[in-house]
């Protein structure tokens, strides 16, 4: 009987276009356009900044020295542009119209500073909203201030070892696939869980409120089958479009990022294909399973109480954010699985995955996670079935 | 055969409901002491205005609702202790085609026939008796959205038919319904008198009552003001019109 019940309400929900959309349409097709989109975008927007041509402000009767000589010599190369300017407030108020990108100022003493061995201090005003320019010219300047540190070491007769007495070197010991897990790997959780949540939203609020607004809640309720058997059978479409959504939105972030336009390094490439082991899959379902029927658990009852789609929408909605801040905690440094976190739902499965993917899972805190989210799960079912058991909750 | 015994049935208020109402009663009492008793082949109306307690009394039957006090046996069953063996012998249809628009008829009635355990062979002999009988050959593939309200009506008869129901139950059937469309349900009505099943439908309409029943009871404010036959209440009417006596007899106890 619950198979029947969840065979004609999962045939119900696939014809839902709300819910195609949510479960099927956004993870698959519309997220991984999003991502390429922007990533191209992103790509497009640096290689505009190398290519384009600084505009560097000097003032008027500055005496020539290394740095603006050297800068000179860039103007040939179309990398820099020099405009000069006969004060500096013209300079500067040019620099926030975003006439020029750069002021250079240097003081009456520079020349002497850099002959007499002491530090020549330039003054360069710059536009921060305006986002790369900086570190575009930084790295400019650094080839030259490089090269005058050379000199004036070869000048003393000193080498850099001279000045250096201590050298640290630091070896990593840590994989590749350990530092993505520890460091990337909080995005996969974060999606897998929102969309889960999605995915669980629209089948539980069309299958519950749904039912009492269209008036087909009398006539499902005068045929001889359990207000459990009914429960069962539409919670377990709920639960299955949450895990259909998060595993749409695991193949849709495979796809993205096996187009290449996304990762171009095939090193990473490579560590993250790897993830896609059947024991991480067997794992993350043994993880997903329990944590999609708490999230159905929450939803139930709230679709069962309200009076229309509408409410039902407007309680359930805000919860989101209660599910996307623990998410996000994958990508926060310092928050590692244990024994406190391993209890928190949500935080716990997105620690997990990270862990998982990682290689360092540490399998009794899995084992805590996997426990404490099947009684999560239960105590969901138990208060779903109380909610959809009270007659005033069920008929309007 | 259905037999409702001092039938009470009161609901917990909200903090907004009490607001609403303007009371301070903790509880809402939408049936009081109700009793009376529907005859296989005959048809029995439960006659009201709107909020009168028609629905609630009806969905008790029909073991949507549990009684607050009182007792409900249908075909010689408890609703309380024996709901699911009571639901294979009903029936229930409202006038809010609330059927299932994703699905089609096929579908539906497919459904339907398994939740009240039919074989393969037993829905689909059903099926075809129904689709005959409604004339619903032509549109039974298709969904239940793309369908006028009076195909819609047909494919919700067909779905309190498919088990062949001892018992029917009407809540205000053809309420919002065209001429045309009302004319099935009265027709159905009729056919179900004629094959000696009981059947129990909600009114706020005397000519309908009229025209189908046998025996009726007038309720308000759940209470029920007068319980008969129609020859009944025909014969002590102090109005001219049926409609008119239903309103004095209310106004009355109103009044009181």
């Amino acid at each position: 009987m619950i198979f029947t019940i969840f065979k004609k309400e999962l045939i119900d929900t696939l014809r839902d276009r709300r819910t195609l959309m949510a479960m099927v349409i956004i993870p698959l097709v519309i997220f991984p356009l999003i991502m390429t989109v922007f990533t191209s975008i992103s790509k497009s927007y640096s290689k505009d900044l190398a290519e384009k041509t600084l505009k560097v402000g000097v003032l008027e009767g500055q005496d020539n020295n290394e740095i603006l000589a050297f800068l000179d010599t860039l103007q040939t190369s179309g990398k820099i542009e020099l405009i000069a300017y006969e004060d500096s407030n013209k300079l500067k108020s040019e620099i926030k119209e975003n006439t020029i990108h750069f002021g250079v100022i240097f003081p009456e003493d520079f020349n002497s500073s850099l002959n007499g061995n002491q530090t020549g201090k330039v003054k360069i005003f710059h536009n921060s909203t305006k986002l790369g320019y900086k570190e575009q010219l930084e790295m400019i300047l650094e080839m030259k201030t490089k090269a005058l540190e050379e000199s004036r070491l070869k000048k003393l007769n000193i080498t850099k070892e001279n000045i250096n007495p201590v050298e640290l070197e630091f070896q990593d010991v840590a994989s590749d696939k350990e530092k993505i897990g520890k460091i990337a790997g909080g995005i996969l959780p974060y999606f897998f869980i929102i969309f889960c949540f999605i995915g669980c939203m629209y089948p539980a609020i069309d299958l519950f409120t749904g039912e009492k607004e269209r008036g087909t809640i009398e006539t499902i309720l005068t045929v001889p089958v359990t207000r459990v058997q009914l429960l069962i059978g539409k919670m377990g479409v709920v639960v299955c479009s949450g895990l259909l959504a998060a595993t749409l939105s695991l193949l849709g972030l495979f796809l993205t990022l096996n187009m290449g336009t996304v990762i171009e390094d095939p090193k990473l490439m490579e560590v993250i294909t790897g993830i896609l082991s059947p024991k991480f899959i067997l794992t993350l379902y043994l993880l997903l399973i329990p944590l999609t029927i708490f999230f159905a658990g929450i939803m139930i009852p709230i679709a069962v109480y309200a009076k229309s789609f509408k409410e039902a929408q407007s309680i359930i909605t805000p919860l989101n954010m209660i599910v996307i801040l623990p998410a996000m905690v994958g990508f926060f440094p310092g928050i590692e699985l244990n024994l406190t976190t391993s209890f928190i739902p949500v935080v716990n499965i997105v620690l997990s995955t990270k862990e998982i993917i990682a290689g360092t899972i540490n399998y009794g805190y899995l084992g805590i996670v996997f426990l404490s989210s099947l009684i999560l799960a239960g105590i969901a079912i138990f208060f779903s079935h109380k909610q959809y058991s009270k007659e005033t909750n069920v008929v309007i | 055969m259905i037999e409702v015994e001092n039938i009470s049935k009161t609901f917990k208020l909200s903090k907004k409901q009490k607001k609403e109402l303007n009371t301070k009663d903790e509880f809402s009492h939408a049936v009081k002491n109700v009793s009376f008793t529907c005859q296989p082949g005959r048809v029995f109306s439960l006659l009201g205005p709107n909020g009168a307690g028609k629905t609630t009394t009806l969905r008790m039957i029909s073991t949507i609702f549990k009684p607050t006090d009182g007792s409900i046996k249908v075909c010689g069953l408890d609703t309380q202790k024996d709901e699911l063996a009571i639901r294979k012998k009903i029936g229930f249809l409202t006038g809010s085609t609330g059927l299932y628009q994703r699905l089609t008829p096929n579908e539906i009635l497919n459904y339907f026939g398994k939740l009240y355990k039919l074989s393969d062979t037993e829905i689909n002999q059903r099926k075809s008796e129904l689709y005959s009988l409604l004339d619903m050959e032509s549109f039974q593939n298709k969904r239940l959205g793309k369908l006028s309200t009076g195909m819609k009506q047909k494919v919700s008869i067909a779905r309190t038919m498919i088990h062949d129901p001892e018992v029917v139950i009407f809540d205000e059937p053809t309420s919002g319904l065209d001429v045309i469309t009302s004319e099935n349900i009265i027709q159905l009505i009729k056919s179900c008198k004629d094959q000696g099943k009981t059947v129990i439908f909600s009114s706020h309409i005397m000519s309908e009552v009229d025209l189908l029943c046998d025996d009726m009871a007038i309720i308000d404010q759940g209470e029920i003001l007068f319980s008969g036959t129609m020859d009944q209440f025909r014969s002590e009417m102090k109005e001219k019109t049926l409609t008119g006596e239903f309103i004095r007899i209310v106004n009355e106890k109103r009044a009181q």
